[in-house]
C-alpha cells in the first residue's frame, strides 16, 4: 500500500506538483496519465526520492519513505526509463546485475536468475549475457531495461514511459508481453504515460493529471463514461469510440446481446475480454457475416454476437438516451 | 640544409650522455609535474562538476593561469621558490591545471543523464555513481585532457632550463645563444620525440577497457611515479660546489669549454638564464657562476671574481658597431660617437650598472648624469636631417650605452634617433645590423672575435688575448665581411669573470680559477 498525501513540489514559480492525494493498493497497476507538464512524472520520481518533494508525505506499508536511506529505498523498488538509462560500459549480464550486486547476492544466484529471466524476455542468455546495450535493438534494450528493474525482485516497479522510445509494432509486442508476463503478477506497478489507449489497455485504475493537480481518479469506465469534468471530458473524447472498445468487456454488454440455444462453433472469447478483442475476432469475413458465439461459464449461458450487436450494445450501455 | 643534419648528428653523437640526461630530466619533471596536476584537477574538476556554480570560478582562474606567459609564470616563482625543480614544476604544474580540470569537467557533466538516473534509481551511492559510472564513462574525454597537457608541458618544460630545473632546454637555449642550429635541433627535435612518444603511450590507455578503471588508475600511477623519479638520476653524481652557467658560456669555445680544456674544471653545472645568475649565487642556490667583469651586482652581492690566471678569457672591450653605409651618409655620426672613446673605465660602467639595478634609477638619467660630469652632454638640436636607428641587447650596460649615443647623436648633430632597445642575444643584435633594421649597436671585441666570426681556435690562441691585435683583427674582418665598422674602444673591458660569494671564497682560500680547480680535485 503506498499512500500519498498532499505533496507539493514547485521549480521557482512552476507549481509542478501542486498539493496530490492518492493511494495506490498492492498488486495494483496505477497509472499516472497526462499530457508534458502535467506533473506526472515528477510526481513518480518523488516516489523513489529521485526528486525530493517541497511538502507532503508518501508511506509506503505505512512508513514513510524518507525515514531511511535513500540508497535502500531504491533498491526495493524496481526503475524502468524511457530511454534505458543502460551503462554503455557495462555487458547486458552486468547491467542487470547492478542490484544484486547491490544487495550482495551470490554471484551464481545472479546469475541464475538473470538466465531465467533473459529467456523470460525472449533473449537467450546463451548470445546476449556478453553482449553491449548499443549491439541490442531499441526493443531488445528496453526488455533488458524491464529485466533489471525485476531482478531483484522488487515488490513495486515505477515506470517513466516504458514504451514510449518504441516503434509501434515493438510498442505493441513488449506491450502484448508485459500483459502476459507472470513476472510482473502481484507487483504493484506504478506507470507514467501520455498515451490514452496505452494507460487504459495496461492499468487497473488511471490517474488524470493535468497542471500539476489530479483531474481525476479512477477506473478506464469511470473515466469514460463519468468523466468528473471537462478537462477529463475532453482529454477522452479524441477517438472516445475506440477507447470504449478497450475499456470495456463482454461481461460488461451481455445484458443487450441475445442469448442463444443452438451454439455450434464456439468461440475463445469469455466475458473478460474486452470489446476490442472481440472486434479482433469479428473483422474476418468467416465471423464477419454470422457473427460468433460464446460462453459465459457464470450464468451458463450462450451469447451470439456480431458487429451490429455489437456497436448497439455499446451504444445502449455508454450512451443512454441518444 | 643537409649540412645542419650533418652538424646534428655529429652533435647527438658526441653528447649523447648529457642528452639522455637531459631527456631523463625533462621527461621525470614533466611527470612529476603531471602526476601532481592530474592529483589536484580531477578531484577539482570532480568538485566543480558537484557544484556547478563554483565552475566558472575555477574554470577561470586555471583559464588565466594559462594565459600567463611562460617566460613570465617561471619569473614569478623564483622570488617565491628560488631556481630549481621546485618553481620549474610549480610552473608545468600550473599549465597542466586547465586541460584536465577542463575535461574532467566536461567528461563528468557530459555523462547520458539517463544512465545517471538509472544509477541513482537503482539505489547506487553517490560514491558508486562516481566510481562506476561517471569516471569510467567520462574517462576517455578526462585522458584526452591529461594528454593535452602532456603535450603541453613537455613544450613549456624546454623553458625549465633557464631557471636551472635542466632539461633538453639546455641545449635549446645554448644553442640560440650560440647561434648553432645543430646544438637547438639536439633539444627541440628529442622534445617533440617525447611529447609524441608520451602522447602514444597515454593514448593506449584509452583503449583500455574503460570499466576497470582502477586498474588503470593503478597502472598510471605506477608509470607516473617511474617517469617521474627520471629526474633524480642524474643529480646522484655530485661535486663539491655547484656552477650555474648561461646556455651561451656552456657552448661557446672561451666559456665552460676553455675552463674544462685549459683549467681541467671538474664541476656539477646547471644551465640557468642569464637574468637569473646573481640572484642564485646570491641565495647560495649555486655557488660558482660565469658573469661579466662589469656588472653592477658584483658590487651589490658582495661576489668575488676568481682572477682568471691562465688569461683563458679574451679581452671584451666595448665599442661600437656601426654599418658602413650611414657612416658615409652621415660622416659627422663617426666623430660623434667617438666622443665616448676612452671616457668609461670598468669601476666607472660597474658603478653605472649598480645606480640602475640597484638604486633603480632610469638608464637614461645615468647617461645623462655621467655626459654632463665628463662635459659632454648638449641639448638635443632636434634636428630633420635623418635617422638613425640604435640597437641594444638586453641587459643594463647596453641600455646605458644605448641612452649616452642617443644623446651624444641629437645634441651634435642634426640627425634624430630611434631606439631598438632589448634585442634578445648578440645573434638577433648583429641579425638587425646586417638585415639593415637598426644601423648602431655596442658591441664587445670578444663577442666579435668568437660568436660572430666564430675565429678559429688557432687564430685565436695567434691573437694571444691581446686587445689591441684582437681589435684590429676583428676591425679588419668585419669590413671585409659585413661592410660593418668597428669605432674606437669606449674603455672598459667586460670580460667573462668567474665569481664566488665574498665571504665563501674568502672560507675556501679560493681567489683563482686554479685554486677553485684544485678545491674541487681534493677529496
Amino acid at each position: 500500500m503506498i499512500e500519498v498525501s498532499r505533496l507539493k513540489k514547485y521549480f521557482g514559480n512552476i507549481r509542478a506538483v501542486d498539493d496530490i492525494s492518492f493511494s495506490v493498493k498492492d498488486g495494483e497497476r496505477f497509472i499516472l496519465l497526462g499530457t508534458s507538464g502535467s506533473g506526472k512524472t515528477t510526481t513518480l520520481k518523488m516516489l523513489n526520492r529521485l526528486i525530493e518533494p517541497d511538502e507532503g508525505t508518501v508511506t509506503i506499508d505505512g512508513k514513510r519513505h524518507d525515514d531511511q536511506p535513500v540508497e535502500l529505498l531504491r533498491r526495493q523498488m524496481g526503475y524502468v526509463l524511457q530511454n534505458t538509462g543502460l551503462f554503455p560500459h557495462y555487458t547486458i549480464e552486468e547491467n542487470i546485475s547492478i542490484v544484486p550486486d547491490l544487495l550482495g547476492w551470490d554471484k551464481d544466484k545472479t546469475k541464475k536468475r538473470i538466465a531465467e529471466l533473459l529467456i523470460k524476455f525472449h533473449l537467450p542468455p546463451e548470445t546476449y549475457m556478453a553482449l553491449y546495450p548499443v549491439q541490442l535493438s531499441g526493443g531488445q534494450q528496453q526488455r533488458v531495461g524491464f529485466a533489471r528493474a525485476l531482478v531483484a525482485n522488487p515488490p513495486i516497479l515505477l515506470m517513466d514511459e516504458p514504451l514510449g522510445a518504441l516503434d509501434p509494432v515493438t510498442r505493441q509486442q513488449i506491450k502484448g508481453e508485459f500483459k502476459k508476463l507472470n513476472e510482473l503478477k502481484g507487483k504493484t506497478i506504478i506507470l507514467v504515460t501520455h498515451d490514452i489507449s496505452e494507460a487504459i489497455e495496461l492499468g487497473n485504475r488511471i490517474c488524470v493529471m493535468d497542471g500539476g493537480k489530479i483531474q481525476q481518479t479512477g477506473s478506464a469506465q469511470e473515466l469514460l463514461l463519468h468523466p468528473k469534468n471537462e478537462f477529463v471530458k475532453h482529454f477522452f473524447s479524441h477517438n472516445h469510440f475506440l477507447l470504449q472498445l478497450n475499456a470495456f468487456h463482454l461481461a460488461d454488454i451481455t445484458s443487450y446481446l441475445q442469448e442463444t440455444s443452438s451454439p455450434g462453433k464456439i468461440s475463445e472469447l469469455n466475458p473478460a475480454s474486452t470489446l476490442m478483442e472481440v472486434v479482433g475476432e469479428l473483422s474476418s469475413f468467416a465471423t464477419a457475416k454470422d457473427g460468433i458465439v460464446f460462453h459465459d461459464e457464470k450464468a451458463d449461458k450462450f451469447f451470439r454476437i456480431d458487429m451490429v450487436s455489437l456497436f448497439t450494445a455499446v451504444q445502449q450501455k455508454l450512451n443512454p438516451g441518444q | 640544409m643537409m649540412e645542419t643534419m650533418n652538424e646534428f648528428f655529429k652533435f647527438v653523437n658526441q653528447e649523447s650522455d648529457k642528452l639522455l640526461q637531459q631527456a631523463l630530466v625533462h621527461s621525470g619533471l614533466t611527470f612529476l609535474s603531471l602526476f601532481i596536476a592530474i592529483l589536484v584537477s580531477v578531484p577539482l574538476g570532480i568538485l566543480i562538476s558537484r557544484r556547478r556554480k563554483l565552475s566558472g570560478t575555477v574554470l577561470g582562474i586555471a583559464g588565466i593561469l594559462q594565459t600567463i606567459p611562460s617566460i613570465a609564470l617561471l619569473g614569478f616563482m623564483i622570488p617565491l621558490l628560488g631556481i630549481g625543480a621546485r618553481p620549474a614544476i610549480v610552473a608545468l604544474f600550473l599549465y597542466a591545471l586547465l586541460p584536465i580540470i577542463r575535461n574532467t569537467y566536461t567528461g563528468i557533466v557530459g555523462v547520458d543523464a539517463n544512465v545517471k538516473e538509472a544509477a541513482m534509481a537503482m539505489g547506487m551511492t553517490d560514491w558508486q555513481i562516481l566510481w562506476k559510472v561517471e569516471l569510467p564513462l567520462a574517462f576517455p574525454v578526462i585522458l584526452a585532457g591529461i594528454r593535452t597537457a602532456t603535450v603541453i608541458t613537455v613544450g613549456v618544460a624546454t623553458l625549465a632550463a633557464y631557471i636551472a630545473a635542466g632539461g633538453l632546454g639546455e641545449f635549446i637555449f645554448g644553442g640560440i645563444a650560440l647561434n648553432n642550429s645543430a646544438m637547438i635541433l639536439a633539444g627541440a627535435i628529442p622534445a617533440a620525440l617525447l611529447a609524441l612518444f608520451f602522447d602514444f603511450l597515454l593514448s593506449r590507455l584509452q583503449h583500455v577497457r574503460i570499466k576497470k578503471i582502477k586498474r588503470v588508475l593503478v597502472t598510471g600511477c605506477i608509470l607516473f611515479v617511474a617517469i617521474s623519479s627520471l629526474y633524480f638520476v642524474p643529480s646522484v653524481f655530485g661535486s663539491k660546489l655547484l656552477a650555474g652557467f648561461p646556455p651561451e658560456f656552456m657552448g661557446r669555445n672561451d666559456g665552460f669549454p676553455a675552463l674544462k680544456n685549459r683549467y681541467h674544471l671538474k664541476i656539477n653545472t646547471v644551465v640557468i638564464g642569464q637574468a637569473l645568475l646573481y640572484d642564485a649565487l646570491k641565495e647560495k642556490q649555486i655557488d660558482v657562476i660565469s658573469g661579466y667583469s662589469t656588472e653592477g651586482r658584483i658590487k651589490a652581492f658582495h661576489l668575488k671574481i676568481l682572477q682568471d690566471d691562465k688569461h683563458i678569457f679574451p679581452p671584451y672591450f666595448a665599442a661600437p658597431l656601426v654599418r658602413e653605409d650611414i657612416l658615409k651618409s652621415y660622416p659627422e655620426l663617426q666623430s660623434t660617437l667617438n666622443l665616448l672613446s676612452g671616457k668609461i673605465n670598468d669601476s666607472l660602467m660597474t658603478e653605472m650598472n649598480y645606480r640602475v639595478d640597484y638604486l633603480h634609477e632610469s638608464p637614461g638619467e645615468v647617461a645623462k648624469d655621467f655626459l654632463e660630469k665628463k662635459g659632454l652632454y648638449q641639448n638635443p638640436r632636434n634636428g630633420h636631417k635623418g635617422t638613425v636607428r640604435i640597437g641594444s641587447k638586453i641587459f643594463t650596460e647596453q641600455y646605458i650605452l644605448a641612452e649616452m649615443y642617443k644623446m651624444l647623436i641629437e645634441g651634435y648633430t642634426d640627425l634624430n634617433v630611434t631606439q631598438r632597445t632589448g634585442l634578445g642575444g648578440t645573434q638577433i643584435c648583429f641579425g638587425a645590423l646586417t638585415n639593415n633594421q637598426i644601423d648602431l649597436y655596442p658591441e664587445y671585441t670578444g663577442t666579435g672575435l668568437q660568436v660572430i666570426l666564430s675565429t678559429p681556435q688557432r687564430v685565436v690562441d695567434s691573437l694571444g688575448g691581446n686587445e689591441n691585435e684582437v681589435y684590429n683583427y676583428v676591425k679588419s674582418e668585419f669590413k671585409k665581411q659585413f661592410n660593418i665598422e668597428w669605432l674606437k674602444p669606449i674603455g672598459f673591458n667586460n670580460t667573462y669573470a668567474v665569481m664566488m660569494r665574498q665571504h665563501q671564497s674568502e672560507r675556501l682560500g679560493i681567489t683563482t680559477i686554479s685554486r677553485l680547480v684544485n678545491y674541487l680535485s681534493k677529496k
